[in-house]
Formats: structure tokens, C-alpha cells, sequence
């Protein structure tokens, strides 16, 4: 039941928070930090009993040590839905990213005044939806939780956003709802067409011998959600607009969190559940996502709002994503794991820094911005810090994972190896663009005169330190990872024998 | 706790990366004074450590690889290590010990630089430092990569150090972004690599080169040509290097003549036994190393800009190392590299010793008077351009060219010709570094520095502070007795005796000669001294080329002259080459155009609204509930017909009475 509180101490959290305000004033926040913190403590004794006894005990047949734990109860037996949730070194470090931002984003918006209970319980959701997503193997659970997802978000956007808050909103909501009705129907037929009564479960489902052409329809279904959320060009256009609309602590979670479970998505089930689907749409996918990623880079190079530039390197980085995952080899699907790490860390960052800049003068323009490195000197080395990290330079987590990618795409076609290389050189244009028009030169029209408080230090060095601590000792993260790697490539492998 | 061979490799670069973390990260003010202390301490140490290792390496007890620790990627164990063999000690002791002379140098350069400031230059040159020796003590690629992209990093920094200036920052931009593009050459071939001997170590890896198939060893070893290249301005990725001169005088001493410009050339020492394998690209190099030298010195010959004389000397002398790795000579190249970091540090940091604070800048103009000025800044600058003319014997720089015109010469058909270049651009070599040297004896002259009253910002003495002295004296002893080190390096480095034919040497040893002849030529000869004197006037006010017949008497020189001053105008051809289109593009990507911005994300909105539009907007009025309207208009009109019935008529109801009945009657008597 344990991994039953990951989820739902955010989410009664949120609840209580909302609530809070009206007994004793100003205890919102308290609330949901500690409900995201009992929630961190629960998730902390989950993995460090998995670790210590070895996994599972009751785990699913020929994969013991693969699961770190595994809950299992009846919800609506008639209807074929339980709670099926197991918990991989994989899904346990995107959910130490999750409750970890989670805390993070409550201490940024500790001061927060409009609204500030439903804000507080919009995170501890948001926190909540994503640790079911990463946790559920119940499919219509999982979609549940998929579809939940959007509605804290979309509050945030909605409610504490800037400029076309309302229709950056529905366009977010639009997007994402589209695309998960093809997560939902894949996931009705795949539950119905079961020859002993409905079931939901994934790894019944993943035992059974589906045509490779329904196969490729249903990954195509699953795939849209996935793809939409990551997202990658052509579904992209939603994320700009929701970054530069949504407050700071709505673009840390969206960037952080939400682009995250449709990588978690991707890389979880088509290997899982549609080997032989995945095996006939992945070329598609090393297609669309080296298309995505130079794509998202040449926008970037143009951008003028910094946020905006941000999010089309989320465009970029996550389309390396996606190669990595189509890639289906080894060192890509590592690699792939270690740039979602890495660009929650990195995307996180800059957008807590953008963030910082806007709440003191007002506007993100980077035409307007400027000489950072002379008015606030920690600003300026936290910037040179994720601005290293965001062009993939050696030694942060971002270089570890998109080396291993583009060691993986040489194994699979020197094109898409080259391709990646090249959007490496197009992240030096991006990226200096923004760093030297925000830190760099004179003053503009917009000064920052305040240096960063340690509040906002505070989180910024945590993920500092992430990122360089996971690109220069990443082992631990490796070996976190590398189950639910090898499981995906074998699956892929059999296929193709 | 032991003194392990791995942590004393690991202490080398780790000195030089506390430095940066105290002065970069400590977040608390620090004194002038204590700033220093931390950024010598941080300097010369790692040369302290380098100077026994070196020597120990040199006895024959090298530490070889010492791992640090390893990493595990599925199938394929990561062992990270350092590693210390002849060539790594050569090179580590060279860049410590240019390093720290560079940081005592900077102690008097920087003297009027704010404190902020100073701290953060300190700091980055430490990183950058850490990040040299990184790579140079690199025992596998991961760490050489690391190395070699920090370096990289610490360029940009360095280079627009002074962020209020346009100029710097473009600069810096400019030499990351192309830097960046060799730094993707080498990283795909270091891959390649990897996925070929499945380990990282650089000693399995390059041994295990022999195996590769004929056409993934010449890939490789393009690739790594192609990030040697990049990194060490060789035609055509040179051009950052002279714009790289904005940056301050010590950082184009430390990073853009004697480290990272030359760590390609380190590079292909490296994998020189993988590039032997590889006699087509080997060629390549030596070509293209000939070409780049000869662009260089040409170039160079007719800079205004006595920094950009030196970025495009630089540029030269590597083409050299690079022609020696290949044909064959890494040993030579190592030789070279060496020298060439002695002499070419020393003319950094004298001539900015000389030009600092001078109205013109690092114009050639402010290189007038030194001899007066700053005597003992001049006697060094003569010492190190000297050497990288090469004056035959007397000198360090000419010791190792000798050493590269040798293989070149043993290097079979194409070694004629490629020595016949390399002569021709020593002579060149020797015509514009005594060209500089000239122009420091000149007396200083009211037209070039207009405000020659006030020559100086501070008045600087005319003997420098010991800080700007003893390295300047140490470098120029270097500069001329290191000659003597040429055999020895080349004996450590494991290289067999040198067969030089006397020919050879005599005409190597000419060459120079006459290139101080052709800069006398230069300034004595009314014709050409003309000419550069119109060079000097349009190259100042415009960068547009004079038409044919213009530009005075002898028109075809002034041109030629201004086209070399320009660099063979490669920045102009990669503006309209690359530059342009990119931004061309960008910006239709991002509405600037026809196109919407952000095209591709655009169409499926594009689509929802054409569906809004064409599907959903029709059905807007609702047909259902136009249907059951009308279903009701028809209930209304049903209504308005069963009213017609009620007449009120007391005949009309007693008629529907009677048929009413009848019918009635009808049906019972029609029922069976």
C-alpha cells in the first residue's frame, strides 16, 4: 500500500490544502509541502525496501528483480479495472524528479498571494496525476490518470498565466485531449478483446499474441497521446504558448514533469505491449524525432521571448528523446532515459531563472534584458551553469545522455548519428543567443538590479547540482535505469530475430 | 592514505580547478592580494607536480594509465583514467609551465581591471587551464572529450570577457560556434571508436584501430583531421581566430597561440598510430597543414594589427604541425608544438606589454618606439619573433622547423613539393616577424598616435613590475636555448635519428634570412613601402576592396596586399556562404516571411481551425434543434387545423353527430 501514498498523500494533500486557509490562515502551503514531502518519505522507504530485499516479492513471473515493488487490488472487478501499480528503477527516479520538483515548485510560490490554496493544491495534483501515470500498469488506470493530468495544469495556465492565459489554456487542453482519445480507444479495445473477460492489465496484455497490422494501429494510438505530450514536431505547437502563458512554476512542472510522462509513455509500453507495431512505426519515429530536433533548435535560434526560446529547446531535446527510444538499442534507450533527467533538471532551471528576471523587471524580451554579469553575479553563474548544460557540454547530464543517443544512432544509421550532431552545433547558436543577449553587455531597458534571493538559490543549486552530479558519477543512475532499458530492448530484440 | 600514482595525475588539473571554484564560486568578497595568492597557487602547482612527473617519465618510469574509476553501460564497462606517457608529460609540463608564466603576467596586466572582474578572469583562465591539462593527461576519450569541450567553453567566456563590448562577444560567439562544429567531428569519431573496441581507454582503442575495415579507418580518421582542424584554426576553419584577438592580451597568450588553438595539433599526436593507417588522409593533412601555413605567414605579412599578425602566425605555425603529422612526424610536430608555445606566449605577452594602454590599441602603430619605451618588453618581443622566424641555429623556433623540414623532405614525391612550400613559407615567416621587430625600432610619430602626449592611461614605467619581467626574461631565455631541447623531445618521444641532407639545411637555414630581407625590402624600397602605406590608409577607413587602377601607382600590389590583410576575405565568403542563409532562414521560420512563424507547428492548428470552420461552424445553428422546432411549428399548424372543427354552429355538430352514429351503426352491422 505504500505505493498507493506516493499518490495519494499529494493528492489528499492538495485537497486539504485547499481547504486549509478557511480553519487557520496561511497553512496551504505547509500543507502541501509536508503531504509532498510524507510523499517523498514514502517513496524513499518504497525504493530502499525494493533495493534491500531484492525487489518484489510477489512479482510479476520471470522479471523478479526488475520490480522494486508492486501493489495489486481490486477496484471494479467486474469491469476488468484494478489497481495495478509496480514501481521499476525507472519509474522511481521520474518519480523522485516529480515529488522533488514538487517540493521545489511549492517553495518558489511560497509567497504566492492570489489564489494561493488552489494553487498549492494544483501542484500537489499535478505531482499526484504524474506519480500514477509513472506507477500504473492498470491501462484504464493509467489513462485515468493521463487525462487527470491536464486539469491542474490547465488551472494553472488558466488562472495565474500571463497575457492569452484563457486561450493558451484551451489550446493546451485541445491538444492534449485529442490526442489521448487515441490513447483511450487503443486501451478499450486492448482491455475488451481479452479471451478470458475484460482485463486492463498490462502485463496480461503484454503476454498476448496480437497481429503485427492491429498491433501497429493500436501503438499508433498510444503513440499519439505519447508524441503529443512530449511533444515533437508537428504536435508541438501547444508547448510554446502554454511555457510563455503559464507561470514559473507551471513551466518547471510542465517542462520537468509533463513532457516527461509522455517520454515515460514512449518508453514503457510500445516495446512492452507492441513489439512487432513498434518494430514498423520506430523508423517513423527516428524520422519525425531528427526532424524534431533540428527543427525545434532553428526556431529556437529566432526566438525573442526568452521562455519561448526555452520551450523550443524542449522541442529539440525532446525529439532527441524520441531517437533515442526509437532507436531501440542499447545505448540509445540509456541515453534517451538520461536526457529526460537531464532536461528536467536544465529546462527547470532556466525556466526558475527566467522566471526570477521577469518577477524583477517585468518582460522577457531578451532584447530588452542584458548585463546580468555586472548587476548580479550569481544570476550570471547559475545562467553560464544550464546554459553549458542546455548545449550539451561534457561533464552535465545533458552530454552523458545525448552522447549515448548518438553512440546508439551509429549503431543504428550514420544519418540520424550525423543529424544529432548537427543539432549539437545548432544548441551552441541557441544557446549563446540567450546567454549573451540576457548576461551579457550593457544594461537595456530592462535592468535587473537584485541578485537572486536564496530562496530561489536554493532550488537553483539543487538542480545544479543534479545536473552535474548525474553527468559526472551517473552509475547510480544507470543502474536505476537499466532494468527497465533492458527489458524495452529485449523486447524490441525479439521481434526482430 | 597513500600517494597513488592515480591521485597524484589527479591532483595536476585539480589544483588549477580549485582555483576556479574558490575565486568563481566562493561567495564572499576576497581581497586583490588573495586573489592572486589563489590564482598562482592554482597556476603553479600543477607545474610543480608536472616538473618531477616529467622528469621521472624522462628516466623511463612513466606512470602510463592509472584509472580512475569505471562506469558500466550495459554490456560495456567505462573505465575513466588519466594517463601520463612521453607525450602527455611533454605537453603537460609545456602547458603548465606556459600557464602559470601567462597567470604571473596577468598579475600587472590586469592591474587596472575591477575587482569582480578580476576575479572571474583568474577564474576562467584556471578552468580553462584544468580543462588543458585534462586533455592533455587524458587516458581515455571521455576525459580528452571533457578536456577538449571545456576548453571550448572557457574560450567563449574568455574571449568576451569584456561583455560591454559587441566586438568581444561576437568573437566569442563566433569561435564556439565554429569550434563546436570540429568538437561534432571529433565526438563522432571518438564514438566510432567506442562502438568499435567497445572501451573507451585511449591505450585499447588506438591499438585496436588495426582492426577497423580500410573505409572506417579513413572515416575516423577524416573525422578526426576535421576536429583537429576546427579547434586548431587550419584553412578552412580559421576564421575565428583572428576575431578571437578581441579577448585580453594574456588569454590570446595563453588560449589562441600556445594551447587550445594547438590542442588539435595534440589531437593527431595523439592518434597518430591510428593515422598512419590512414595514408590518404594523412596527405590530406599534410596538405592542407602546407596550405594553412603558407595562407597564414602570407596573411600575416600585411596585418595592421599586431595581435592579428600573431592569430594568423599562430594559424601558420600550426599548418606546420600539421604538415609534419603528416607526413609522419608526430615527434617533430610534438617538437614544434613546444617551441612554438615558448616563442609564441612570449610575443603575446610582450607585445601587449608594449601596446598596453596605447591609444591605437594593438595597432602596429603602437609596436613604434618600443625599443625606448619598454626596453626590456622589446628585447623579448626580438628574442621570441626570432624564434618564430627561425634565424638559423641562434634560435629555438628554427631547431624544430629544421626538425619538420627533414621529414618532410623524407616523405618521398609529394615530400618534395610539400617542403618546397613549407621552405617558401619560412621565408615568408621570417619577413613579418622582423616586419614587427622593425617597426618597434622606429621612433614613435605624431600621425600614427595622435594623442602622443598622452600615450599611456597610467604612466607605466619603462621596466616593468617584476610580475611582467621574469616571465617575459624566462620566456625569451626559452625562446632562443630550447633548441637544444629539440633532439632530446624527440629522442623521449621515441623518434629515430633524423637524416637532414646538408641542401636542405642550408636552404632552410637561407630561407629565413631572406625574409628579413624581403621585410628591409618592405620598408627601404620606395615602391613597396608606397604601397603599404596605402594598404595601411584603406584597410583603416574601409573594408572595401579599391577598384582596378586605384589605390595609386601600384594598384595590382595594394590590392593583393589588402586582400591578404583581409585573410583572403573567408569571413565574407562565409557570411554569404552560411551566415546569411541560416539567419535567411531562422527568420522565415519565425515570420518573418510569407510563412506563418513557427510553420511546421503551425498546420495542425491550422487543421482544428479548418475544422471548426468547415464542419463544426455549419452545424452551429444546431440542426436537431432546428428539427424539433420545426416539429413544433408543425404541432402549432396541426392545431390551427383541429380548431377549424370548433365552429360553434349548433347544425354543424348535429351533422357530425348523425355521421358520427351512422358510421357507428355502419360498423356494428357490418361485424360478423
Amino acid at each position: 500500500m505504500t505505493l498507493g501514498a506516493i499518490i495519494l498523500l499529494p493528492f489528499f494533500g492538495g485537497l486539504v490544502a485547499l481547504f486549509a486557509n478557511l480553519i487557520w490562515p496561511r497553512t496551504d502551503r505547509w500543507v502541501a509541502l509536508v503531504s509532498l514531502v510524507l510523499g517523498m518519505l514514502a517513496l524513499i522507504f518504497v525504493t530502499a525496501e525494493g533495493v534491500l530485499t531484492g525487489g518484489s516479492a510477489a512479482g510479476i513471473e520471470g522479471e523478479a528483480g526488475r520490480w522494486l515493488a508492486l501493489h495489486r487490488s481490486d477496484w471494479a472487478p467486474s469491469l476488468g479495472v484494478q489497481i495495478l501499480l509496480a514501481m521499476d528503477g525507472f519509474s522511481g527516479v521520474l518519480l523522485f524528479l516529480s515529488l522533488g520538483l514538487g517540493i521545489l515548485t511549492v517553495i518558489l510560490s511560497w509567497n504566492e498571494t492570489e489564489k494561493s490554496a488552489l494553487l498549492m493544491a494544483a501542484l500537489c495534483w499535478t505531482v499526484a496525476t504524474s506519480n500514477g501515470v509513472f506507477l500504473a500498469f492498470d491501462l484504464l488506470v493509467f489513462a485515468f490518470f493521463w487525462e487527470l493530468m491536464m486539469v491542474p495544469a490547465f488551472l494553472m495556465i488558466a488562472i495565474w498565466g500571463h497575457g492569452t492565459r484563457e486561450a493558451t489554456a484551451i489550446k493546451f487542453l485541445i491538444f492534449n485531449t485529442i490526442a489521448g482519445l487515441g490513447l483511450l480507444a487503443a486501451v478499450f479495445y486492448l482491455g475488451s478483446t481479452g479471451e478470458n473477460g475484460v482485463t486492463f492489465d498490462a502485463f496480461v496484455i503484454a503476454g498476448r499474441d496480437i497481429s503485427p497490422y492491429v498491433q501497429t494501429w493500436l501503438l499508433a494510438g498510444f503513440a499519439l497521446a505519447f508524441m503529443v505530450k512530449l511533444p515533437v514536431p508537428p504536435f508541438h505547437a501547444w508547448l510554446p504558448d502554454a511555457h510563455t502563458q503559464a507561470p514559473t512554476v507551471g513551466s518547471i512542472l510542465l517542462a520537468g514533469l509533463l513532457l516527461k510522462t509522455g517520454a515515460y509513455g514512449l518508453f514503457r509500453f510500445p516495446a512492452m505491449l507492441f513489439p512487432d507495431g513498434f518494430a514498423v512505426l520506430a523508423p517513423y519515429g527516428l524520422i519525425l524525432g531528427s526532424f524534431g530536433t533540428i527543427y525545434g533548435a532553428l526556431v529556437a535560434c529566432g526566438q525573442t521571448d526568452a521562455k519561448r526560446l526555452v520551450a523550443y529547446t524542449s522541442v529539440a531535446h525532446m525529439s532527441v528523446v524520441l531517437m533515442g527510444i526509437c532507436g531501440g538499442v542499447h545505448f540509445s534507450m540509456m541515453g534517451a532515459g538520461i536526457v529526460m533527467v537531464a532536461h528536467a533538471f536544465s529546462a527547470s532551471a532556466l525556466f526558475l531563472l527566467i522566471g526570477a528576471i521577469y518577477d524583477r523587471v517585468g518582460t522577457r524580451d531578451i532584447r530588452e534584458l542584458g548585463g546580468l554579469q555586472r548587476n548580479a553575479p550569481r544570476f550570471a553563474a547559475t545562467f553560464a551553469l544550464f546554459f553549458s548544460a542546455t548545449l550539451a557540454m561534457p561533464g552535465t547530464a545533458n552530454f552523458l545522455g545525448e552522447a549515448l543517443v548518438i553512440t546508439g544512432m551509429f549503431q543504428v544509421n550514420w544519418v540520424y548519428a550525423s543529424i544529432t550532431l548537427i543539432s549539437l552545433v545548432i544548441s551552441v547558436v541557441y544557446a549563446t543567443r540567450l546567454f549573451q543577449r540576457v548576461v551579457f553587455g550593457a544594461s537595456r531597458k530592462a535592468e535587473v538590479k537584485q541578485d537572486l534571493t536564496w530562496r530561489e538559490l536554493g532550488p537553483i543549486l539543487v538542480l545544479g547540482a543534479g545536473t552535474l552530479f548525474f553527468g559526472l558519477l551517473p552509475q547510480g543512475l544507470m543502474v536505476a535505469l537499466d532494468p527497465a532499458v533492458n527489458a524495452a530492448v529485449d523486447g524490441i530484440r525479439a521481434v526482430q530475430k | 592514505m597513500t600517494l597513488s600514482p592515480a591521485l597524484i595525475l589527479l591532483l595536476v588539473p585539480s589544483f588549477a580547478l580549485a582555483a576556479f571554484m574558490v575565486l568563481g564560486l566562493y561567495p564572499y568578497t576576497l581581497r586583490r592580494r588573495q586573489v592572486h595568492i589563489i590564482a598562482l597557487l592554482g597556476g603553479g602547482l600543477p607545474l610543480l607536480l608536472m616538473a618531477p612527473l616529467t622528469a621521472l617519465c624522462a628516466a623511463g618510469h612513466c606512470l602510463g594509465v592509472v584509472p580512475i574509476f569505471t562506469l558500466t553501460v550495459g554490456q560495456s564497462v567505462v573505465a575513466l583514467a588519466l594517463s601520463l606517457d612521453p607525450l602527455g608529460a611533454t605537453i603537460g609540463l609545456t602547458v603548465s609551465a606556459i600557464g602559470a608564466a601567462v597567470l604571473v603576467y596577468s598579475i600587472t596586466y590586469m592591474a587596472a581591471t575591477s575587482l569582480a572582474d578580476l576575479r572571474r578572469f583568474f577564474a576562467l583562465m584556471n578552468l580553462f587551464l584544468a580543462a588543458m591539462l585534462t586533455m592533455v593527461l587524458a587516458g581515455d576519450s571521455i576525459v580528452f572529450f571533457l578536456g577538449w569541450e571545456l576548453m571550448g567553453l572557457c574560450s567563449y567566456f574568455l574571449i568576451a570577457y569584456n561583455t560591454t563590448s559587441a566586438e568581444s562577444i561576437t568573437a566569442g560567439r563566433k569561435a564556439f560556434i565554429m569550434t563546436r562544429v570540429a568538437d561534432a567531428y571529433l565526438l563522432a569519431a571518438l564514438l566510432l571508436l567506442f562502438l568499435h573496441a567497445n572501451s573507451v581507454r585511449l591505450d585499447v582503442l588506438i591499438p585496436a584501430s588495426a582492426t577497423l575495415d580500410a573505409t572506417m579507418t579513413t572515416v575516423i580518421a577524416a573525422l578526426l583531421l576535421g576536429g583537429a582542424m576546427g579547434k586548431s584554426a587550419q584553412v578552412p576553419f580559421h576564421t575565428w581566430l583572428p576575431s578571437a584577438m578581441a579577448g585580453p592580451t594574456p588569454v590570446s597568450a595563453l588560449l589562441h597561440s600556445a594551447t587550445m588553438v594547438a590542442a588539435g595539433a595534440f589531437l593527431l599526436m595523439r592518434f597518430a598510430p591510428l593515422m598512419q593507417l590512414a595514408p590518404m588522409v594523412q596527405v590530406a593533412a599534410a596538405v592542407l597543414g602546407v596550405a594553412t601555413a603558407a595562407y597564414g605567414a602570407m596573411s600575416a605579412l600585411f596585418q595592421q594589427d599586431v595581435k592579428r599578425l600573431l592569430a594568423y602566425s599562430s594559424i601558420s605555425q600550426i599548418g606546420f604541425m600539421m604538415l609534419s603529422l603528416g607526413v609522419g612526424a608526430p615527434e617533430a610536430a610534438a617538437a614544434h608544438f613546444v617551441m612554438h608555445a615558448i616563442f609564441k606566449s612570449l610575443l603575446f605577452l610582450a607585445a601587449g606589454d608594449i601596446t598596453h594602454g596605447c591609444v591605437e590599441g594593438t595597432d602596429l602603430s603602437s609596436m613604434r618606439g618600443a625599443w625606448t619605451r619598454k626596453p626590456v618588453s622589446y628585447v623579448a618581443f626580438v628574442a621570441g619573433g626570432a624564434s618564430l622566424a627561425g634565424l638559423p641555429m641562434v634560435t629555438a623556433g628554427w631547431w624544430s622547423k629544421e626538425a619538420i623540414l627533414t621529414a618532410v623532405q623524407g616523405f618521398g614525391a609529394i615530400g618534395q613539393v610539400l617542403w618546397l612550400g613549407a621552405v617558401l613559407t619560412a621565408l615568408l615567416t621570417g619577413a613579418y616577424a622582423s616586419r614587427a621587430i622593425m617597426i618597434g625600432l622606429m621612433p614613435m610619430r605624431e600621425t600614427d598616435m595622435p594623442n602622443a602626449g598622452n600615450v599611456h592611461r597610467h604612466e607605466a614605467p619603462r621596466t616593468g613590475t617584476i610580475w611582467t619581467n621574469l616571465p617575459l626574461m624566462l620566456l625569451a631565455t626559452g625562446a632562443i636555448v630550447a633548441g637544444v631541447l629539440v633532439t632530446p623531445i624527440m629522442h623521449f618521444l621515441g623518434a629515430e635519428e633524423p637524416h637532414a641532407s646538408a641542401f636542405s639545411v642550408y636552404v632552410a637555414a637561407a630561407a629565413p634570412l631572406l625574409g628579413v630581407g624581403l621585410a628591409l625590402a618592405l620598408v627601404f624600397v620606395p615602391w613597396l613601402s608606397e604601397g603599404l602605406r596605402n594598404v595601411r590608409a584603406i584597410s583603416r577607413k574601409a573594408r572595401k576592396m579599391p577598384r582596378r587602377g586605384e589605390g595609386g601607382a601600384n594598384s595590382r600590389f595594394v590590392r593583393l596586399a589588402l586582400w591578404l590583410n583581409w585573410g583572403m576575405r573567408f569571413d565574407g565568403l562565409y557570411q554569404v556562404m552560411f551566415v546569411r542563409p541560416f539567419v535567411k532562414g531562422v527568420r522565415w521560420l519565425n515570420g518573418y516571411g510569407k510563412a506563418p512563424a513557427d510553420p511546421v507547428g503551425t498546420w495542425p492548428v491550422l487543421a482544428l481551425v479548418w475544422l471548426q470552420q468547415k464542419i463544426t461552424a455549419p452545424l452551429a445553428p444546431d440542426w436537431f434543434d432546428k428539427l424539433w422546432m420545426r416539429g413544433g411549428a408543425g404541432v402549432v399548424r396541426l392545431w390551427a387545423l383541429a380548431r377549424t372543427v370548433q365552429t360553434g354552429r349548433v347544425r354543424d355538430y348535429g351533422f357530425a353527430m348523425a355521421g358520427g352514429i351512422a358510421g357507428l351503426l355502419l360498423l356494428v352491422w357490418g361485424t360478423p
